[in-house]
Order: structure tokens, then sequence, then C-alpha cells
């Protein structure tokens, strides 16, 4: 008895430290940002090692007076949350029409939304830009909520619908047998039975939406319309050359939803994204 | 309050015909019930008249009015399902709720309706729960309680009670046909249980394959069976059946020889239930099998030929087994079956 406890304990003791190494490297580059973010200049372009460097806000002050940050964050959190929102309110009777009612046509209708990502975005990008010039929404947030919500109306109804094939037809039928119509039974019964799907498919839309650069650098070509994602990849620190802390300080700031957002669903994350990939 | 007629109605999935040529009357206020193998059509059935299915072929009328092509939640049913299908976000005193907000029943009503079709089923207790906070049988009785929650045209009950332990099954047996016999509403109801439908039915309906058996009541169903189906599968144990040869007005099987009617001539087969038969005398002859005291009977198993016969002896009979032993059938209560499995009935 006592030796099989003493190897169990040895072995949770080496699952730990492997985990905790793991761990380690996963987190290098974020505990790498916050030690370039939070020292001073000069500590960030000597040549020399530092093994203890000296914590600094210059990076931060820099940022805030010169930076139009909340501008960026604004612009970002508009476009995609309103991205999101359009997503849901389009892509959830979607599902529910493909999961449950059976027209002619309705597996490859369901393909067909999927295989719009398939294609290459740069494809499309040209065609994009002249479609949106012609509209008179370049360089605006509203128009890159519309290029997220298109980007991700595909995959956020094809998680949501594997999420709707998975509730039983029977509580759709008690609830029809009950007497209620097809919206109240999408409002009522399959929309709170399948809401993990819905966060998740939610979730998984505002990440690619934050991190989406391309069809945001060509929409958005002034700084006014620069969510996050494009601003950081024009920030240099300023005319008086590139300034590494600002930028990685800049780069974690930029992760940080990300990061919240994963932490969210991850229980889900997995599910969502190989339901939405593998499963018909 | 209606009757249903069913008029030839038929479901086929394919080339696989679920339902077939189903014509039925049932009365206004009767207590009808399904009873077949699994898979015979019961739940397909029932979908049918729940207005959920759409039968291939044929009419369905309740109340007078032709609702085959009338949406569910425009037909007054309500129904048990064999799953339960409690809807898992809201609390059992919202799912019971719910046929009352969604048939526009006034909200002043709602609680003392609630509490009283909860109270019936014995789960005043658990209202606050979510479905998946209860055990199987609280949410069968749940999903009960929702359907008789309001006073539908019909009640569809699918195997209701098949998740609760024997006792409680009794005595939600006894509440249902109570509140049938109160609320007066005509009911269908799905059983794999043969003391379920014994005692609750005004009529049997036996089904295999999708197609009807026997129509009629308990009564009728037990002791006048029409085919080796319906005779092979009520009673419990069900009644032997012995294939044998008939002439001369004598039935002949191996270990068996039995006077019968003139008119039962060639390959035949014999039912005789357990009950009617009594160790000792000539009826048959064979080898005590097995013997299993239940109680307040005990139940012989005799080999005659290859055959196994089911005998219910007197509750102190004991033997050893592989000892010859002889059984009487008793003569008013033999069934003769054709090769077709049809019975021969009356002098022909
Ligand atoms: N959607 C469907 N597609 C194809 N076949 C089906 C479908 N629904 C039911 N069936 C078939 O129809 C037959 C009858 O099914 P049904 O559910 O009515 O059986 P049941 O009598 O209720 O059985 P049980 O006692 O097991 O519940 C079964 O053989 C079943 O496989
Ligand atoms: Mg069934």
């Amino acid at each position: 008895m006592a030796t099989t406890r003493k190897t169990r304990g040895e072995s949770l003791l080496l699952r730990y430290l492997v985990l905790g190494g793991w761990a380690l490297v996963c987190l290098l580059p974020i505990l790498w940002f916050l030690s370039v973010g939070f020292r001073p200049r000069t500590e960030v372009i000597t040549p020399k090692p530092i093994y203890w460097p000296t914590f600094s806000l210059d990076a931060w002050h820099l940022l805030m007076s010169d930076w139009p940050i909340a501008l960026y964050l604004r612009n970002s959190v508009i476009a995609v949350a309103g991205s999101v929102i359009i997503d849901l309110v389009l892509a959830i009777p979607a599902a529910f029409a493909l999961a449950r009612y059976d027209f002619r046509g309705r597996e490859d209708i369901g393909f067909y939304i999927l295989s719009t990502r398939m294609m290459a975005p740069a494809i499309v990008a040209v065609p994009i830009f002249f479609l949106f010039k012609t509209l008179g929404l370049l360089d605006s947030v509203w128009a890159l909520m519309l290029i997220y919500a298109a980007i991700n109306l595909s995959l956020v109804t094809w998680i949501i619908r594997s999420y709707m094939l998975d509730i039983p037809k029977e509580l759709e039928d008690a609830a029809r047998t009950d007497g209620a119509g097809d919206l109240t039974i999408l409002r009522e019964i399959i929309v709170p039975a399948c809401l993990p799907g819905i966060i998740t498919a939610a979730v998984i839309a505002a990440i690619f939406a934050i991190n989406e650069f391309l069809f945001t650098l060509l929409i958005a070509s002034t700084s006014d319309a620069y969510t996050m994602s494009v601003a950081l990849a024009n920030f240099t620190g300023g005319s008086d050359g590139i300034i590494y802390n600002a930028i990685a300080l800049v780069s974690f700031i930029a992760f940080v939803p990300i990061l919240i957002l994963v932490i969210l669903i991850q229980k889900h994350l997995s599910r969502g994204l190989t339901m939405g990939a593998v499963k018909g | 309050m209606a009757s249903i007629h069913l008029q030839n109605i038929e479901k086929k999935y394919g080339a696989f015909v679920g339902v077939q040529n189903m014509s039925l009357e049932i009365a206004d206020e009767e207590f009808l019930v399904l009873l077949g193998p699994s898979g015979c059509g019961k739940t397909t059935t029932m979908r049918m008249i729940a207005g959920l299915e759409v039968p291939t072929d044929g009419q369905i009328v309740i109340g007078g009015e032709v609702v085959t092509d009338i949406d569910a939640r425009d037909r007054d049913v309500a129904m048990v399902f064999q799953g339960y299908a409690l809807y898992p976000n809201m609390s059992i005193y919202e799912n019971i709720r719910f046929p009352l907000r969604m048939r526009g029943i006034p909200a002043s009503e709602h609680d003392a309706r609630i509490r009283r079709a909860a109270d019936m089923v014995e789960l005043g207790a658990y209202l606050d729960r979510k479905p998946g906070a209860l055990s199987g049988g609280q949410r069968q009785r749940a999903a009960l309680a929702r359907a008789v929650v309001r006073q539908p045209q019909v009640f569809l009950m699918d195997e209701p009670l098949s998740n609760l332990d024997a006792k409680l099954r009794q005595s939600m047996r006894v509440q249902i046909k109570h509140m049938q016999r109160q609320l007066r509403v005509t009911t269908v109801y799905v059983t794999h249980d043969q003391i379920e439908a014994m005692t609750l039915a005004d009529r049997i309906v036996i089904m295999n394959k999708g197609a009807i058996q026997q129509v009629g009541s308990p009564d009728e169903i037990y002791s006048d069976p029409a085919n080796t189906f319906v005779a092979g599968f009520i009673g419990s144990p069900p009644m032997n059946l012995i294939d044998g040869v008939a002439q001369d007005g004598h039935f002949v099987a191996p270990g068996v020889s039995v006077a019968c009617p003139a008119h039962v001539r060639g390959k035949v087969t014999l039912g005789v239930r357990p009950e009617d038969c009594s160790v000792g005398g000539e009826s048959a002859q064979g080898m005590v099998y097995g013997v299993e005291p239940t109680g307040d009977v005990t139940y012989l198993t005799v080999l005659a030929g290859t055959k196994k016969i089911e005998v219910k002896a007197a509750r102190a009979y004991r033997s050893d087994i592989d000892v010859p032993v002889g059984i009487t059938f008793n003569p008013a209560h033999l069934y003769f079956f054709d090769d077709q499995g049809q019975r021969i009935r009356g002098a022909a």
C-alpha cells in the first residue's frame, strides 16, 4: 500500500515538473514582452546582457502621451463587438434552419456556406476594396465591422449548427405539442440549450476579428480606423527610431483581451474548433 | 374530449414500412393502450396522432375534424415523450408551466395548476430543480406532470412509467387512471408492461411489425386471442404454443395428445395457458426441466418431446429435475391456430 502511494506521489511530482516546464516555454514570450516593456530604453538596445533590468515606466508614458491607444482600442472594440453581434443575429436562425428544416439542397447550402471560408482572403481583397470604395465605406470602423462579420459568418453558423444538431429533436417536438411556434421554440428552447455553442462561436469569431489584418489594412487607410492589430504593425515608437520597449508593451496590451477570451471558453474551444471543422 | 379516427394510415420510411394500413376508432373518453414489441410502430403511431409525423397515406380525424395536415401546435394534444424531452434550461416548475404559457392560460391560474400536477406525481419538492439534477424516474414524472397540467383533447403517453420502481409504478398507474376518469380526456397509452396494459385499458391494441394484430378489451385479448402472436405475447409466462397435427378430433405432438374439435385438421398449433395446465394426468408426458417457486405460485417447466411447457403448479409443488411427469390440460381452455397462426374458431 505504502509503496504504491509513494510511486503515485512521485509520478504526480514528475507530471507537475513536465507541465510546469512546458508552461514556462509557452509563457516565455509573454514574460519577455513584460520584461522589455517595463525597462528603460537604454537597457533595451544595449548589446550587453542584462540580468536584472531596472523597472521603468518610460514606454508606458510614451504610449499614453504620444499614441492614440484609446482610439485604436475603441475602434477594435466597436468593430469586433459589432461584427460578433451581426454574426449571431444572422447565424442563429440560419443554423436553426440548416439543422432542422428538411429542404432540398440543405446539405449543399450548408457546405457552400462553409466553403466561403476555404478561399484565400487575398483573392477577394481587390474586389472588396473597390466595392467598399464605391460604397464610400473606406476608412471607417463600420466597414471593418461588416468585413469582420462577413469573414466569420460562415464559421459561426457552422459551429452553432453543429451544437444544434446535438439537441434531441424530441425537445422541439415537445415544445410544438405544448403549443409553441418556430420563433418561440428557437428563443426559449434551442438558444438556451445551445448557449455554450453560441458563446464559443462568438468568442472564436471575436478572436479572429481582433487578429484580422489583411482587410483592416486595406480599408483603414488612415489611423482614424486603425484597430489594434494594424496600429500595432504600423507602430515603431514615433519619429525618433524604433522603440522596442514601447512595441513590447503595445503587443502585450493587444494580447490581453485575446487571453481573457480564450480563458473564458477554453473548456469549449477545442470542441468548437473541431466540430466546426469536422462534423457534418 | 374527442374521439380519434385513424383511417388506413400508413407510415413509410423509404421502403421500410413503419406502420401499415392502420384503422382504428378510439371513442371519446376512452383509455386505449398500445402494446407490442420494440420497434412495432407504437411511437410512430403516437407521433402521427400528435401531428409530429405526417402519415404517408390515410387520414386522421380528431373530434370530428380532419387533422392530417394540421400542425402539432394547432392540435390540442398533450404528449409524454418516451425520452422525457424536458427543457434542460428551465426548472421543473417552468417546464410544467410551459404548455400553460403557450396555450394562453391566464397567469393567475398557473401556480395552482402546476402544484396540483406536481403533487399528483409526487414531485412537489423538486420544482426548483433543473431536469439535469433529477433521477431518471423523477424526470419521467416531471414529463408526466407537464402533460397533465392542462386539459387537452387527447393525452398521448409513450411509456410514461417505464423508469419507475414497482411501487411507484403501481401508485402512478392508479393516479393516471383516476385522473383520466376525472378529466375525461381520451388517452392513448403505450407500454411494454402487460400489467399496466391490463389494469389501465378500456381496450388494448396489440401491434406487431407495424400492423394491428388484435383490438379488444383486456379480457378479450387474454381469453380470446386472435392469433399465435397475441397468444404468445400476452400472459406471464405466456401461453404455451405447441406445433402438432390434428386428425379425426385428435391433436398429437411429441409427448402431447389431446382431444380437439372435429373441424380442426392438419398442421395446427395448440395453445394452452400455464394456469390451464395441472400436474398429473395424460394430456402431456415429459420430464421435469425446472421448478421456479415465486412465493404465491410455483412455475414448473416440463420438457415434452423437444417442447418446453410451462405449468402453473401449486405453491408447495417441488420436484427434482429429470423426473417423469404427466400434465393435464383443461379441455375448456384449449386454443387452436392454423398454420398461418390464425385462430380456428367455431365449427367450420
Ligand atoms: N425516422 C425514421 N426513419 C426510419 N425508420 C424509422 C424512423 N422512425 C422510426 N423508424 C422505424 O420504424 C419502426 C417503428 O418505430 P417506433 O419508434 O414507432 O417503435 P416503437 O414501437 O415505439 O418501439 P419501442 O417500444 O422500442 O419504443 C422501427 O423499426 C424504427 O426503426
Ligand atoms: Mg417507442
